[in-house]
């Protein structure tokens, strides 16, 4: 079976920047795959993602997802994409509930003159109690905590029903508890719908035991590739002395 | 109100409600999608396609709309050519179309500033037509069917643009879309606030209205009817004082939107909490 997300040699460079921020990048991820970007500041893991969802555009190499070019078909790639971006906050003055938000995502689904059915509003709903935030449903959404707009964030992306999860640093706003939990939640979600996950995070407390593989990076590139006490004993032994116990 | 007895002064009071209200829509997609500099880069290539018309000695009015429409055009996907901000876009056609204006200028120095020129700077109650009417008319209701049409979309673009990309929705084709609309309104705006204040409604109008509400939808009313009630505040003043209708209407959405910042709901709940 092909892979669901494939890079080949893939390299970005940001606009302006004379390095790229990811480099000769060599990655596949199969059908379910439950996965976590590692590594310390500036190591592309951002940039990683971006290109994934082809937000970002290539500079070398090649990237299929769901078997398409992401270049050429990017729109119809990130319809099936549930992307939460790192530290996204909305301004407290902003017009719009948490509803609204979470709804959004699936408008990219509904396509172009189309209005939100019954049933994308039960979606949205649907995921907003997954994430015990159903009660913050018509509240404006720039008033909510830091953790309650990661919430929303990532019950939007639940909502659109995706076939690829991409999440950058979905906990760094949440309490320590609610980390456990949502880091739990979000493992099981992948589990139960048979997405493909790949979680940015610095925190590596909050890896759960359910994740498949761990991927290091540093200076945009991949250093490892392998099961997480295998990266973890590497990140250590060879290059970040003392990150594990600093992170997180 | 004996004013009103006169056909051109009905004409004139029906352009600024139109003309309000067509701001009022247009300036809360404005604000919200960061396209600040749109407001007067449209209508300084406008006033530059005016001047060209009265050298040319065509309607000053089909050159200054041909001038912004072209504009308006370009700037979207010159900026995505050279990936560049949409600002820094604008802000070259500002000082591009400005001076081309004063170039066009000096090919009819008998005309000078005065007259057709003047009016286009400046706004002229006076000078509103039928056809004009006809016109923003016409781009009401079209601007109206595309919002309805595109709602969700353009609803999206305005939580966060990179945010609609990643959920699948060509962002760049409703910005264009915006910005060529934009370029649309300022034009026809021209007549009447003029060249030099018609960004003012593009802005007040819908800055006031977000001052007060937490509900898009309900700003998408409220701010074109804060725009229609600045210009027909701003025609009758003009007409009792003897000034010029466009400086009058920008002055009264100023002074709406500094009382909005004042008496704003949302900022005395947000002083609160700071307290």
């Amino acid at each position: 079976m092909a892979p669901i997300i494939e890079l080949r040699d893939v390299s970005t460079v940001y606009e302006g920047e004379k390095r790229p921020a990811i480099r000769d990048v060599n990655l596949t991820f199969e059908e379910g795959e439950f996965a976590y970007v590692i590594g310390p500041n500036a190591a592309g893991k951002t940039t990683l993602l971006e290109t994934i969802n082809g937000l970002l555009p290539i500079f070398k190499g090649r990237i299929s997802v769901l078997n398409l070019d992401v270049q050429k078909y990017g729109k119809q790639v990130r319809c099936q994409i549930g992307y939460v971006p790192q530290d996204f906050m909305v301004d407290p003055g902003e017009p719009y509930t948490a509803l609204d938000a979470v709804l959004m995502g699936r408008y990219g689904k509904i396509g172009v003159i189309g209005r939100p059915s019954r049933e994308d509003k039960e979606k949205a709903i649907e995921a907003m109690r997954l994430l015990e935030i159903e009660d913050l449903a018509n509240k404006p959404v720039g008033k909510l905590s830091g953790g309650q707009q990661q919430k929303v964030m990532i019950a939007r992306a639940i909502a659109k029903e995706p076939k690829i999860l991409l999440l950058d640093e979905p906990f760094s706003n949440l309490d320590p508890e609610s980390r456990d939990k949502i880091s739990k939640l979000i493992a099981q979600t992948s589990s139960e719908r048979n997405l493909t996950t790949i979680i940015v995070t610095h925190d590596l407390h909050q890896i759960v035991d359910s994740c498949s593989r761990t991927i290091v990076m540093n200076s945009g590139r991949i250093i490892a590739d392998c099961e997480l006490r295998k990266a973890l004993a590497l990140i250590e032994k060879w290059y970040f002395p003392g990150f594990w116990r600093h992170s997180g | 109100m004996m004013y009103l007895e006169y056909a051109i002064f009905q004409r004139a009071l029906l352009g600024c409600v139109f003309i309000g209200l067509l701001g009022g829509l247009i300036g809360v997609f404005v604000v919200k999608m960061r396209l600040s500099t749109i407001g007067y880069s449209m209508s300084h290539s406008a006033f530059a396609g005016a001047a060209l018309g009265v050298a040319l000695s065509v309607d000053p009015l089909l050159t200054a709309i041909i001038f912004s429409a072209t504009t308006a055009f370009f700037i979207g996907p010159a900026a995505d050519k050279a990936r560049l901000p949409i600002d820094t876009i604008t802000s070259i056609a500002f000082s591009l179309n400005m001076a081309l204006a004063f170039i066009f200028l000096t090919f009819s120095p008998q005309i000078g500033l005065s007259s057709e020129v003047a009016s286009v700077l400046w706004g002229s109650i006076v000078s509103v037509t039928n056809r004009d009417l006809v016109y923003l008319i016409a781009l009401c209701s079209i601007t109206l069917a595309l919002i309805y049409l595109f709602w969700k979309e353009l609803f999206t673009i305005m939580f966060d643009r990179k945010m609609a990309e990643a959920d699948g929705i060509n962002t760049k084709i409703f910005v264009y879309f915006m910005i060529f609309l934009a370029g649309l309104i300022v034009a026809l705006s021209l007549k009447i606030v003029g060249g030099l204040l018609v960004y003012a409604l593009l802005f007040n109008p819908a800055s006031s209205a977000l001052q007060y509400l937490h509900d898009m939808r309900k700003i998408i009313f409220l701010s074109p009817i804060i725009g229609a009630a600045s210009c027909i505040a701003g025609f009758f003043t003009s007409l009792f004082l003897d000034i010029p209708v466009g400086s009058c209407i920008a002055l009264i959405s100023t002074l709406i939107f500094a009382v909005s910042v004042i008496f704003s709901p949302k900022r005395k709940r947000r002083w609160r909490n700071e307290d």
